[in-house]
């Protein structure tokens, strides 16, 4: 074939390479794209996957890297984002930056509103006409009227994919797309792709849902340390080795699940109501559940369903309308964070930026954030005390860091998230409450909180773990309670459980449905 | 086998004591060379560097300023700036600001005027004159902390309302004759340096441990660096950033005590634009605008750098009134580069 062939190739990318300094992000990497191809790019983080979808959209200007970069068989260089969006690419990021007071509509248009013929005033009617076309095409059904902060983070996502869409975009980049969708929102995205793909548009999908990326890729690259390591044809997929590939080395098995002793019953949580954000209307209603001593309790349900609502009002952190907590057989009265750190409950939330660790703080002062008074005498802190509690966890959960004095944002997620599990692990807590432990962390790390969950359990910690990623809650957890629509829909052993029965009792879909028939 | 993830009380000593061998054995040449890492990596530096080059200046072209004198002068200026500026740095620590504090300071001084005119005995003059300033301070945290109304709001709003009541009081006639024992507050000496550059260093050194080395202070830095992590952590986001601004009010009253014993008259006017001084040397000082971080010794440097500039210059014998052009152009070229610089290495 020659180089000329400009219809096999939408995009090649040839002999990249790009040093931050002395560390190199990477070393002679080749990308290409066929013509209406969803190329997966899957590699733990650091494996260099944004360092070179950011030489792609522009945002590294050319000069700024070696290599070739051809855009249907001519040789382009970006200046900036806008000459990647000129020949039509695309990106769409995990994080999703919208602005919240602004409309949906004006959010779709950013910087691009139509106006009223060549005048500077805005054509709303032409914007919402185009803004309503738009959210079409991701099934969203929204009043695009509506200011965009009411909607939720996964409906957020939809919109940013729909404004990408709307400029009909000849490749489309799309990083960590799901990590905010539900599941069924998930499906739709899926189904949208494939319809691009008919169109001829290309797309690169990143994600480290690996079940994702092997239903939709027609084709697996897999990079390490900047480096390309493989290529799998669709037809070729092979999940283990391409986990192998990832981490350099093969992981036996991705979840170290084992049975360990169930004790007694730790946490009792009966008839909790929890409001929602509509006055008067409540999320949850009467649910009671409880964890036992070495027992992982899965809590499913669709995003939304009030999953994280629950614990947090149980830990103390939200509003609950009633319900009590009983902690080995003793009420805990009025909760707050306080009363439960001091009953050895602690809470991971979902949300680590938000909710898990102080940004201006180092890993050590985040650690020891929680139980303050154990590094203290009488109001004073010691550091020494600090200094070696705060290395024990660090080293326990093997925290990748140059020091526990590292400022905690100099942390990959995966370490940031740790760093603010070994908090409640310092905390000595017996009840660890843990919402979406493993979100937006790659692989690896994944596998470490896995171990470290295994560890703990073994140790007769109850754990009530909240997950989106049907897989691991599967198989981490010994008993799972789904709920959908306010309500406990279904609580199921390890061994009653499918994703079948899962996803039927998620989306509300009668469970006994099989059984009557 | 497995790593015990629960360390209880006992192995914790057992590390204490093995970690304290260990220090013990590095001798003292480690720890000079520790000290002298942690000064270079000194976040206040991209201050303190600066000062000592204008000081050197200065000094060059007119050695008269660095006089024991002169000296004493510039260290008095600094101290009123300084004694608010501890507490400010707490309250911009914690996440808020404060408007409110050259108000509250004219508060302080006209009710320990009145009292002392009316014959109440000096030191209850004092507590009043403090209680004031604590009380106001409550107010403001009130309001911030509880109703969580925006700092910057509930102090603006403040500052009229303290200054208003010091007019409606006064009617704007100085409160004078002070007694001269009060009076020895704000002009005396005890050997040979004024009291108020004594206490604001006293109160400097117990700020500086407090905000290091007290839970208080972890958790001042735990709520303005993120609040609702903070509130997870178990950490109380109510009292312990309103009681930032009763710090502030306190402080606030103190130096209002102090203005008023160094003129002998208590000024309804006094602690116009004071503010705008503290918060300059706060932020000179590296404390971040945002809360989460920031240092006493930092302060401690802005508030010096302040006074350095307004002698320097007086005795340069430049323009008074270009004072605030240097100032200014100071915050922007130090504090905003700072920032800059931070950004691009995102920290901020």
């Amino acid at each position: 074939m020659g180089d000329t062939g400009h219809a096999q190739y939408v995009l090649e990318m040839r002999n990249i390479s790009k040093n931050f300094f002395s560390i190199v992000a990477l070393d002679n990497v080749d990308i290409n794209l066929r013509t209406g191809e969803i190329l997966a790019m899957v590699g733990e983080n650091g494996a260099g996957k944004s360092t070179l979808m950011k030489i792609l959209s522009g945002h590294y200007p050319s000069g700024t890297y070696q290599g070739e970069m051809r855009v249907a068989g001519e040789t382009v260089s970006f200046g900036s984002s806008r000459d990647a969006e000129k020949v039509g690419i695309e990106m769409i990021y995990q994080e999703i930056s919208s602005h919240h007071d602004l409309s949906i509509a004006e959010n779709l248009f950013l910087g691009n509103w139509p106006r009223i013929g060549k005048t500077p005033f805005l054509n709303k009617k032409k914007m919402i006409a185009l803004a309503e076309e738009a959210v079409g095409y991701v099934g969203l059904d929204v009043d695009v009227n509506e200011p965009m902060g009411r909607l939720s983070t996964s409906q957020q996502q939809l919109v940013s994919i729909a404004k990408a869409l709307y400029r009909k975009p000849r490749l489309l980049v799309l990083d960590e797309p799901t990590s905010a969708l539900t599941q069924n929102e998930t499906d739709r995205l899926m189904e949208i792709l494939r319809g691009l793909k008919d169109d001829g548009i290309s797309c690169i999908y990143i994600s480290h849902k690996l079940d994702e990326v092997f239903a939709i890729a027609d084709r697996v690259v897999v990079l390490r340390d900047g480096k390309n390591i493989s290529t799998y044809e669709k037809t070729h997929i092979d999940p283990d080795k391409i986990i192998g590939d990832m981490v350099g080395r093969q992981i036996e098995e991705m979840y170290p699940k084992v049975e360990v002793p169930i004790g007694k019953v730790i946490l009792d949580v009966k008839n909790f109501t929890v409001p929602s954000k509509i006055p008067g209307k409540n999320l949850l209603e009467n649910i009671s559940f409880h964890v036992r001593e070495g027992e992982i309790l899965g809590l499913g349900g669709l995003v939304g369903a009030g999953r994280s609502e629950l614990v947090n009002a149980v830990y103390g952190f939200d509003k609950k309308i009633n319900g009590s907590v009983f902690i080995n057989g003793k009420e805990l009265k009025n909760a707050t964070p306080k009363r439960s750190i001091r009953s050895q409950i602690g809470l991971l939330t979902e949300d680590r930026k938000a909710t898990g660790f102080v940004g201006t703080m180092d890993v050590k002062q985040n650690i020891t954030l929680a139980r303050l008074d154990k590094i203290s005498n009488s109001g004073f802190l010691t550091s020494k005390k600090e200094t070696v509690l705060a290395k024990i966890f660090f080293n326990k959960l093997r925290i990748k860091a140059p020091g526990i004095e590292t400022g905690i944002m100099n942390l990959s997620g995966g370490n940031q998230q740790k760093a603010v599990l070994a908090k409640w692990l310092m905390a000595d807590s017996k009840m660890l409450i843990l919402d979406e432990p493993t979100r937006g962390i790659d692989v690896g790390a994944k596998v470490e909180i896995y171990k470290i969950m295994e560890e703990l359990a073994r140790e007769g910690v109850g754990i009530i773990m909240i997950s989106s990623e049907m897989p691991e809650l599967l198989a981490m957890c010994d008993r799972i309670i789904v709920l959908y629509k306010g309500r406990i829909r279904g609580e199921f052993s390890r061994d009653e459980i499918s994703e079948d029965v899962y996803m039927k009792a998620a989306t509300g879909i009668t469970v006994s449905d099989d059984k009557e028939e | 086998m497995y790593p015990r993830f629960i360390v209880s009380e006992n192995v914790m000593s057992n590390v204490e004591l093995k970690s304290g061998d260990n220090e013990n054995g590095t001798g003292s040449n480690m720890k000079l060379k520790k000290a002298f890492r942690a000064i270079l990596r000194n976040k206040e530096n991209g201050i303190a560097i600066p000062l000592l080059i204008v000081v050197l200046i200065i000094y060059l072209i007119n050695p008269v300023f660095l006089k024991f004198d002169n000296v004493i002068n510039i260290l008095r200026q600094s101290a009123f700036v300084f004694l608010i500026g501890i507490s400010m740095t707490f309250v911009f620590i914690g996440g808020g600001m404060d408007l409110s504090v050259g108000s509250i300071l004219a508060l302080s001084g006209i009710i320990t005027g009145l009292g002392l005119l009316q014959g109440i005995p000096i030191w209850i003059c004092i507590l009043l004159g403090i209680l004031a300033g604590a009380f106001t301070g409550f107010l403001n945290g009130i309001f911030v902390a509880i109703f969580r109304i925006p700092s910057f709001i509930v102090t603006l709003g403040m500052m009229y309302v303290a200054r208003g009541v010091v007019q409606y009081l006064t009617r704007g006639v100085p409160v004078y004759p002070l007694p001269e024992k009060f009076n020895f507050l704000g002009q005396g000496y005890v050997a040979g340096i004024p009291i108020v550059v004594i206490i604001a260093a006293l109160l400097g050194i117990v700020g500086h441990i407090v905000l290091q080395k007290t839970i208080y202070g972890r958790s001042v830095n735990a709520v303005g660096g993120n609040l609702e992590t903070a509130r997870i952590s178990g950490i109380n986001v109510v009292t312990i950033p309103l009681f930032t601004y009763v710090l502030n009010g306190i402080a606030s009253g103190i130096t209002g005590i102090f203005t008023a014993a160094r003129l002998g008259s208590a000024l309804s006017n006094s602690g116009m634009g004071m503010e705008l001084q503290v918060i300059a040397a706060v932020i000179i000082g590296g404390t971040s605008m945002f809360g989460g971080s920031g240092s006493i010794v930092g302060t401690l440097i802005g508030a010096i750098f302040m006074s350095v500039i307004s002698n320097g210059m007086i005795i340069l014998k430049i323009s008074v009134y270009l004072q605030s052009v240097v100032i200014g152009s100071i915050i922007i070229l130090f504090v905003g580069l700072d920032q800059y610089n931070r950004k691009r290495q995102g920290t901020v």
